[in-house]
């Protein structure tokens, strides 16, 4: 809200400076988001709190500058607007019949004889430097006094309302009405208007009718002073799209019993510039009058809540200040009566932050908690998933974090029915990613031309039969030179299917209890249909790896020798590997036999893996293949294949006679797969 | 008798011209190996005379001991010079690149959320995660939130059914684990915290994102007050950004705080001297207290909020959130924290 300095002087005498009362009010809770110079004349731009709503006024600000500083005082203006600026005026008969109970209060005047008089010099700069633009004295004077107290005024050309009367009631189905701002709005049966004898001539608390509004030619205004629920005004607002001064203040909640002051402030500015005559009545229906409850203060509470001690008197004098009803209960309590402006105080607790804020947060001191200690950190799976992020980025890996919320992509998970926030028009924004494979293929197009080795570890969203689900994926990306060209690698070696599973082979090693790769029952549409593999854990199946299709390489403008692994954190966390299994190391030096030999290229490594550890034995210490040749000297659909044995012997050295009979004991295996030596 | 003399000296010649230590290895197999020539003087030492015998082999170890320090003197001076050769053959260009070694990385964000639970985690807070699409009863309803606030508008939250929404604060979690409290799986005390992605509807731009990462961390003992949350506040922003740090209260309104305040941190060493923002914070609003059952005259705690993407801005300046998650190589290959 903007402030012209000197609509505060006129309620508080105040030796403060603008930039000190700012402060004042920052420290009060009411933020001063800067200073503007317009005209000459210092205008604050203050943050009001969306629960403070009677900050939205010069009286409410006022009263929050005369509580927190004891040097400021009131003036005759503040004195008379907490005494509700009384008038002389009696009860009037305008027919004002309230229909629903969105509107617990509605009250106005009739104006009569008006001159046509424009806004004086003073209302006029006024009002433009408070942001608003001078129109005429009847709707500048209704937005000054706004301004001043906080309730939104509304002005009718009176002659134009059908049969003079007021109606407060739900829109019909199929009602309309042009607002003020020339736009036709169609109603929705929600939406509170204010009624003529026939149809809609304002949208209650939002804005006015275009038909009904006052202009030069105007004889008799009908001056509105109303109290809105907060809630109705919000909804019809949003509906309609439409965000005005008294929107915003009936949304953030207007004092119900400010309703007729308003009214009688505006009245005494309207015959001081000369408008017209008041009738002398003002008509003001309020079926049920704001009541609030006394809620007991305990000061001991107070002071150790806020961890500072508030005495009773001076408790007694915040909360007096600040317009509570407040009595001694005894030594050390208080009864506070809340003011009717402040809905947001309904219990004890609400009172004490009322103390704190006008002490001063500052004089809290600082402290640290004593008590039980408790046990911090990570456990369980988070603390697994850290571990397993801590061994990705051991194998090289650059970690991205991507946007969840996301456009479509070809690299989804086609096994996953996608979800998405609802109503989202930007396509940008419409998907909640299913794969972490996505940002992946973003983050290298991204990062174009480079070789990469890139993981992203993160959530990924779906639908199960229309119950939206989310897990926890880690994704892997690798393209191009999986070591950087340099002078002395002659032929550096590029990603290939293999590199990336000797990463997710070494990962699991240190995460997992086992981990294999099978051939894929029914293949990843992403990826390439001969070169992709099931990942599974003795949990089941944790995820796929491959190489990307070379149309979906295509699709998502990324390379296709680009390769791809995707795991389930949620899923493999069943088969983590949180336990350290220690074994004896043999102290006796291990035996090398290396075997040389040609095979069907048909036959599955895995098979003549299975007969090399199950012929060789229990000397079998480790073994590798080391070679793979083929062409000359090979024969057409054969390979020559090399593969390492070491071998090793507890509590003795093992004998050439022991370690060759091992290698011809796995010849002879290797032979029924039909393997010949070579 | 053979003459010794005679010998050392064409052997002395001999080193002296050696010009290699090679040739030197020979001349040393050559006078004093098993079968070397002054060795093999000492064999004819039976056919002396008995007399002789004694000055005889005297004289043979003398002299091979005069050859030998010959020897090991002349071979080091070759050696010396031979590795000189060798050293001035090996010279290699050490101005030449070194292998290029690719390094994994975490992301800055990640960089970021680390620190802040080794923090947390050292001040006794347990770590705790909570989905990313929450019902909308933890991200508002369990938060005392009024029945139509405008945080719960379609247009600030994303919605996937009525019931879900993406969540909008790390606070939303504090439900969850209340519930946890309620049904005895946890028990008061308690010191949780957690690190959440959370969506709100906003437009995009260098200081604004529909998505961000915040911390919420939350404490509930006996006799909880403001000046704990002030206290705990100081040692956070100590222990993340190094040196003293004031920390300053103002007022402020969230649905789940009371008192409710945003807080910021200053110190001499840092930020220019200045206040930085970093969150909101308050005492746990008595509502939800009450609503999980807990004692409120016995129980009170605070909780605070502060978003991961602040740390990594105030610390090394980064001026436009868009960076953080566009994974620019270029961008992330600068933080080493």
């Amino acid at each position: 809200m903007k402030v012209p300095y000197t609509m505060l002087l006129d309620f508080v005498d105040t030796a403060l400076t603008a930039e000190q009362a700012g402060d004042l009010l920052t420290m009060a809770g009411f933020e001063l988001e800067g200073i503007d110079n317009v005209q000459g004349e210092a205008v604050l731009d203050i943050k009001v709190m969306s629960n403070r709503g009677d900050g939205l006024s010069v009286l409410g600000l006022a009263r929050e500058i005369l509580a927190k500083d004891a040097g400021s005082k009131p003036r005759e203006l503040y004195t008379r607007a907490a005494s509700r600026f009384p008038s002389s005026a009696t009860s009037g008969q305008i027919p004002v019949s309230i229909e629903t109970t969105d509107c617990s209060r509605y009250a106005c005047r009739l104006f009569t004889n008006l001159t046509g008089a424009s806004s004086p010099t003073w209302l006029q700069e006024r009002v433009t430097k408070a942001g608003m633009r001078p129109i005429s004295l009847l709707v500048d004077l209704t937005n000054y006094v706004m301004l001043e107290v906080g309730q939104p005024l509304h002005a009718f050309d009176f002659d134009k309302l059908h049969g003079g009367r007021i109606i407060v009631r739900k829109a019909a189905d199929g009602e309309k009405i042009v607002t003020l701002d020339g736009e036709e709005r169609k109603l929705s049966p929600f939406m509170m208007m204010i009624c003529d004898a026939d149809h809609p001539v304002a949208v209650a608390g939002v804005m006015g009718g275009q038909e009904t509004e006052v202009s030069g030619s105007t004889k008799k205004m009908l001056l509105e002073s109303a109290h809105f629920l907060n809630t109705s005004v919000r909804k019809t607002r949003n509906a309609l799209g439409l965000s005005t001064e008294a929107s915003y203040r009936f949304e953030r909640s207007v004092d119900p019993e400010g309703v007729v002051a308003a009214i009688n402030r505006f009245t005494e500015l309207f015959i001081q510039c000369k408008g017209g005559d008041a009738d002398a009545t003002i008509t003001d229906v309020y079926p049920t009058p704001a009541r609030r409850a006394a809620i007991r203060l305990r000061l001991d509470r107070a002071s150790l809540l806020l961890g500072m001690h508030i005495s009773q008197d001076e408790a007694l004098r915040y909360l007096t200040n600040l317009g509570f009803g407040c009595e001694k209960v005894d030594d050390k309590t208080l009864s506070a009566t809340p003011p009717t402006w402040r809905p947001d105080v309904v219990r004890e607790e609400d009172l004490i932050e009322e103390l704190g804020r006008v002490h001063g947060y500052d004089l809290i001191p600082s402290e640290l908690p004593h008590g039980a200690t408790t046990q911090g950190g990570t456990s369980g799976y988070e603390r697994w998933e850290d571990k397993v992020r801590d061994r990705v980025v051991r194998l090289g890996f650059t970690q991205t974090i991507s946007h969840t919320l996301r456009d479509a992509s070809p690299l989804d998970d086609p096994g996953t029915e996608k979800i998405g926030p609802r109503g989202v028009s930007d396509p940008e924004m419409m998907w909640l990613r299913s794969s972490t494979l996505s940002s992946l293929a973003d983050a290298a197009r991204r990062n174009g031309g480079k070789s990469l080795q890139l993981f992203e570890l993160g959530q990924v969203f779906g639908s199960h039969g229309g119950t939206p689900f989310e897990r926890t994926s880690l994704g892997f990306l690798v393209q191009g030179a999986t070591s950087p060209e340099w002078w002395q690698s002659k032929s550096p070696a590029t990603a290939s299917f293999f590199a990336l599973k000797g990463v997710i082979q070494s990962l699991a090693d240190e995460t997992l209890t086992h981990i294999d790769f099978q051939i894929p029952e029914h293949g990843d549409a992403r990826l390439h249909p001969t070169r992709q593999a099931d990942i599974y854990a003795p949990c089941g199946r944790i995820g796929v790896i491959g190489q990307i299709d070379p149309d979906v390489a295509e699709k998502a403008g990324i390379p296709p020798d680009t390769l791809l692994a995707e795991i389930d954190l949620n899923t493999a966390y069943a088969s983590a590997q949180t336990e350290v299994h220690v074994r004896q190391i043999g102290r006796n030096p291990a035996v090398r036999r290396d075997l040389a030999f040609l095979i069907d290229k048909s036959t599955p490594f895995e098979k003549i893996q299975a007969a090399v550890m199950d012929s060789a034995g229990e000397l079998l210490e480790d073994h590798w293949l080391f070679d793979v040749y083929e062409g000359k000297g090979v024969p057409e659909g054969k390979h020559s294949l090399a593969i390492a044995l070491q071998l090793r012997k507890f509590g003795a050295n093992l004998t050439d006679d022991e370690a060759n009979r091992v290698r011809e004991s796995v010849v002879q295996a290797l032979a029924s797969l039909g393997a010949t030596p070579r | 008798m053979p003459d010794v003399a005679e010998l050392e000296k064409t052997a002395t010649q001999e080193i002296a011209g050696a010009g290699s230590s090679a040739q030197l290895k020979d001349l040393e197999i050559k006078y004093l190996g098993k079968n070397g020539l002054l060795t093999g003087l000492m064999k004819q030492i039976g056919a002396l005379p008995a007399e002789e015998r004694k000055t005889f082999g005297q004289t043979v170890n003398d002299s091979k001991g005069r050859l030998q320090s010959l020897l090991d003197t002349r071979l080091d001076a070759l050696k010396l010079n031979e590795r000189e050769v060798q050293y001035e053959q090996e010279r290699i260009d050490v101005t030449m690149p070194g292998m290029p070694v690719r390094m994994g990385r975490e992301h800055v964000l990640q960089q970021a959320t680390n620190k802040i639970k080794d923090v947390f985690s050292g001040l006794g807070f347990q770590y705790m995660e909570s989905p990313d699409v929450e019902e909308f009863r933890y991200n508002f309803e369990a938060l005392n939130y009024p029945p139509d606030h405008p945080a719960m508008d379609d247009q600030d939250t994303f919605y996937v059914t009525d019931d879900l929404l993406l969540r909008t604060q790390g606070t939303a979690i504090q439900g969850r684990v209340y519930e946890k409290v309620q049904s005895g799986e946890m028990t008061l005390p308690i010191r949780v915290f957690t690190v959440a992605r959370c969506y709100r509807n906003e437009a995009v731009d260098r200081t604004h994102g529909h998505t961000f990462h915040q911390v919420d961390a939350f404490m509930i003992d006996e006799g909880i007050s403001m000046a704990h949350l002030k206290g705990t506040l100081g040692l956070f922003a100590k222990a993340m950004f190094g040196g003293e740090a004031k920390v300053r209260f103002r007022p402020d309104f969230f649905p789940f705080v009371e008192p409710g305040v945003d807080y910021a941190i200053s110190s001499p060493k840092l930020f220019d001297g200045k206040w930085v923002e970093l969150g909101g914070a308050g005492l746990i609003h008595p509502n939800i207290l009450e609503h999980y059952g807990i004692d409120v005259e016995r129980w009170s705690g605070f909780a605070f909020g502060l978003g991961v993407e602040r740390i990594p801005m105030l610390a090394y300046g980064v001026d436009d959130l868009r960076n953080f998650m566009e994974n620019d190589l270029r961008f992330l290959e600068q933080f080493h924290g």
